[in-house]
């Protein structure tokens, strides 16, 4: 609101999602694989072994050439897109931890230098300064993971911060520890992997070898996943954990679909290690590595997703909406009018679906696309003016990841008059039964169902005309409804379906 | 008129504005630096990689940047870190309106630079491949198109005034700051700045080599370079002052003190730069006058760093100060960067130390074979 929108025509959640995923499955590689090369040089310096030594050298520019470009770059790139899609909220991460950001660079500083020097020095460096060196460059690629960290993690669970404002509150929060373990433990695994990946192109004498020796980090670092997710999931936020245990009542499929991908993805990872890297090394192929690279990157974009999910309706847990409107901001947003908030948007007073427009963007736009992804057109078909004010009065009560309409009753109507005008339609049917059943839809199926698992109206054998005495009276049953809005007939047809939905 | 500027971030500054714009400027320095020597020094190559065949000085300057470049390249991205964060501490809700304004290439910027980077690993594995001058090619252009969107940018978040009519022309972040008049001798000065510079990296360059031939050669391409950019610089630096805001340029010729003095400055260092550099050849002491020489160019740069950082704060002056901001330090924490950063360039300087040795150790060895 107090900044403009960028309208890319789609959320800009998905952008953020697009670079992050493809960074944090490289730099989680870029931690891990610090410690996998300096750990398998000196393996190779103490077993003498000069082909495993050759394999690491090797192994070494595809690591550089991969996390010194592609990693830090893209590393940039979440920076620079939170930045357009999300700029109260990075304005914010920003002023809350400056100096930790700036610690994080003089770690990525070190990191960026050691790196090319342990990658361009291996002839001219003895090996104990070269391992030093390696050495130096997983500590300062660990310390700038473990600093991020505490910056992601704040913004889901900020703990104490909420409370003192204190930089270490915020960043010391009850997911951190969790949080820095199963990051850890997927560096290790991504380290494997990525090990896997340049073992292929290897002669089969050293292959074998390399191919056990990464099957281990992979294993161990799949196995303590299990036990390290369970340890951050008790930390989460008892509503972060809803959306898990199913405590919510809308179905959030999309978690569960995830969790479950994760789940597959981490066990196909498992049984593949244990069979073609560590019983059957000879039979690791480029196909299998091709899948547990599609399965560390399930398992990552996964976790990763959840996460984020399981902070809606915030994107800073208790302190910014997820559409970056400001906690503490709202109420002067309702008491004022959008239009007198943000500067960005003008109040037409000819055309309110204008205005409407606008409004779209700035309040759902972050998460709603108006036909693409999580599109609204397909929710409005058939709602009237009034149902499309009333109804913004309720949104966490529809999901619990949206956040509360910030603007006044001015702004409602203009934004639900727009939304009605994104699918124009009236309730019909060819018997009162299913114009009844047209109408629960319209009305009701935001939040309730039919013999269903979310919120059941189980009024069959009541009165018709008792419900349809109860249409008038909906906010006085629960103030969490809005009125009933549709035509007496309508009224009528929708009591006659929920007296008798069967028939 | 109304003018649509973001309110500053309700959270007060986590350290005096001193400290901040210190952190700023030195970290931009040292990112123009390394920029300056990354763009001026893919420019170098590609001339280098197209005349190799006729000058075995070409040659080999082609195979060294081979070897420099993706590390120049690295630590330009690494520096550039730094000030982008100061800069949005102190500056951040002009910087994050004018990002969104021109989302499309500011974004761009990302995979324009991984491109780039690639190109110059390919160039620094793949040096005389017949594509080489080509990709070195690429590279410049995508490099050039990076800083022309950085220079859209920098200008338009500096003109709230612009924000509203691009917005509601463009919100798909489809847009550049053409209509700034200041923006093309802007991005001419800034590139042949660049050009300058990285022409004082080859005499640096060649200050470092042994061999005498392919020495003098370094240094005089390098003085060449240097003086020819800088000359014309001079022309487009004044057609950048001149098409300055009135108030902004003003405050450069007389309107403010500590404007005024530093184009002085910035007028003369250069001047005595080309001067020591020119004299380097028939002095007595040519490897002194070549070190003052470079040292008034850093110092140029320098001066350029803190006028266009003065630049800002007059051009924003009708609008906000940084100054006005409520500073909350928090003194135990930035003394933990303090340490740390201490910390990561004794780390640095050991490690770059242990190659150096181990370098030397190799020369001689391999001197005693010869």
């Amino acid at each position: 609101m107090n900044y403009p929108i960028w309208q890319l025509g789609f959320p800009g959640g998905l952008l953020i999602a697009a670079i992050a995923v493809l960074h944090v499955f490289i730099s989680h590689f870029a931690v891990g694989g610090g410690a996998y090369l300096v750990l398998t040089e000196r393996r190779a310096y103490a077993h003498n072994d000069s082909e495993l030594l050759g394999y690491v050298r090797h192994h070494s520019k595809f690591f550089a050439l991969l996390t010194v470009v592609l990693g830090a770059v893209t590393g940039v790139g979440i920076w620079f897109t939170i930045g357009l899609v999300s700029p109260e909220a990075t304005s914010s991460l920003i002023h809350t931890f400056v100096w930790g950001w700036a610690i994080e660079w003089v770690f990525f500083f070190v990191e960026i230098a050691a790196a090319l020097i342990y990658v361009y020095h291996w002839d001219t460096l003895d090996r104990q300064p070269h391992l030093i060196i390696g050495w130096i460059y997983f500590i300062a690629a660990w310390a700038s993971l473990a600093i991020i960290n505490g910056i992601i993690t704040y913004m889901l669970t900020p703990g104490r911060w909420l409370e003192t404002g204190k930089f270490w509150d915020g960043f010391f929060n009850p997911t951190y520890w969790p949080s820095l373990c199963i990051r850890t433990a997927m560096a290790a695994c991504l380290a494997g992997i990525f090990g896997l990946v340049t073992a292929m192109w290897q002669p089969s004498a050293v292959r074998e070898r390399v191919v056990r020796w990464s099957g281990w980090w992979l294993a161990l670092g799949i196995a303590s996943l299990l036990p390290l997710s369970r340890w951050y999931f008790h930390n989460l936020p008892s509503y972060s954990r809803a959306y898990f245990s199913g405590a919510f009542s809308a179905p959030y499929i999309a978690v569960r679909h995830s969790l479950r991908g994760a789940a597959v993805c981490a066990a196909v990872a498992l049984i593949l290690t244990l069979v073609f890297a560590l019983l059957r090394p000879k039979m690791m192929n480029p196909v299998v590595v091709a899948v547990l690279l599609i399965a560390g990157f399930g398992v990552m974009g996964s976790g990763e997703y959840l996460r984020e999910f399981s902070r809606y309706p915030y994107v800073i847990n208790s302190y910014i909406y997820a559409n970056d409107v400001r906690v503490g901001q709202k109420e002067g947003i309702v008491a004022n009018g959008v239009a007198k908030t943000s500067p960005w948007v003008h109040a037409s007073a000819n055309n309110p679906q204008v205005y409407g427009r606008q409004l779209f963007v700035v309040e759902c736009s972050s998460c709603h696309s108006v036909d693409g992804y999580r599109a609204m057109r397909r929710f409005t078909r058939g709602w009237d003016a009034k149902f499309g004010s009333e109804v913004l009065l309720h949104l966490p009560v529809i999901r619990e990841t949206m956040p509360p309409f910030a603007g006044d009753a001015n702004d409602r109507a203009a934004l639900g008059s727009y939304l009605v005008s994104l699918a124009p339609a009236t309730p019909s049917g060819e018997n009162e039964k299913e114009l009844g059943q047209h109408v629960f839809t319209i009305h009701c199926a935001l939040c309730h169902s039919v013999g269903g698992e979310r919120r059941p109206l189980d009024l069959k054998g009541t009165d018709a005309d008792s419900i349809a005495g109860m249409l008038g009276t909906l906010s006085d049953i629960n103030s969490d409804m809005p009125p009933f809005t549709g035509t007496d007939a309508e009224g009528r047809a929708l009591a006659a379906f929920l007296s008798n939905p069967g028939k | 008129m109304n003018l649509p500027i973001p309110y500053a971030d309700p959270m007060p500054l986590p350290a005096p504005i001193w400290l901040l714009r210190t952190l700023l400027l030195l970290t931009f320095f040292l990112h123009v630096i390394f920029m300056n020597c990354l763009f001026g020094g893919i420019t170098i190559a590609l001339v280098c990689a197209l005349r190799r065949k006729g000058s075995s000085f070409s040659a080999r300057l082609a195979g060294d940047l081979g070897r420099l470049l993706p590390s120049i390249f690295a630590f330009t991205i690494t520096l550039g870190v730094a000030p982008l964060l100061f800069l949005q501490v102190m500056y951040g809700q002009f910087l994050y309106a004018s990002s969104i304004l021109i989302g499309v290439p500011w974004l761009a910027i990302i995979g324009i630079v991984i491109l780039a980077y690639y190109g110059v690993y390919f160039f620094s594995m793949k040096g005389e491949h017949g594509m080489a001058p080509v990709v070195l090619a690429l590279v410049l252009l995508l490099l050039a198109s990076v800083a022309f969107i950085y220079s859209n940018n920098f200008t338009l978040m500096l003109s709230p005034e612009r924000w509203l009519d691009l917005y509601h022309n463009g919100a798909n972040g489809w847009n550049l700051n053409w209509s700034e008049p200041s923006l093309l001798p802007r991005y001419l000065h800034f590139v042949l700045g660049a050009l300058g510079i990285s022409g004082l990296g080859l005499a640096v360059l060649g200050l470092r080599q042994k061999e005498d031939g392919y020495r003098g050669w370094l240094i005089e391409q390098g003085t060449f370079l240097f003086t020819g950019a800088t000359l014309v610089n001079f022309a487009a630096g004044f057609w950048f002052l001149a098409k300055l805001e009135g108030p902004a340029r003003l405050a450069f010729v007389g309107g403010n003190g500590l404007g005024t003095a530093l184009l002085g400055i910035g007028l003369l260092l250069p001047l005595a730069a080309v001067a020591h550099l020119v004299m380097a050849k028939s002095s007595k002491s040519p490897n002194r006058q070549l070190v003052i020489g470079v040292s008034c160019g850093l110092l140029t740069v320098a001066v350029m760093v803190a006028m266009r950082d003065l630049l800002r704060n007059f051009a924003l002056a009708p609008y906000f100060s940084p100054n006005q901001l409520p500073v909350v330090p928090q003194w135990k924490i930035i003394v933990l960067f303090l340490v740390l950063f201490g910390a990561g360039l004794a780390t640095l300087y050991y490690m770059l130390r242990k190659v150096a040795l181990a370098t030397m150790i190799q020369a001689a060895a391999a001197q005693k074979l010869q």
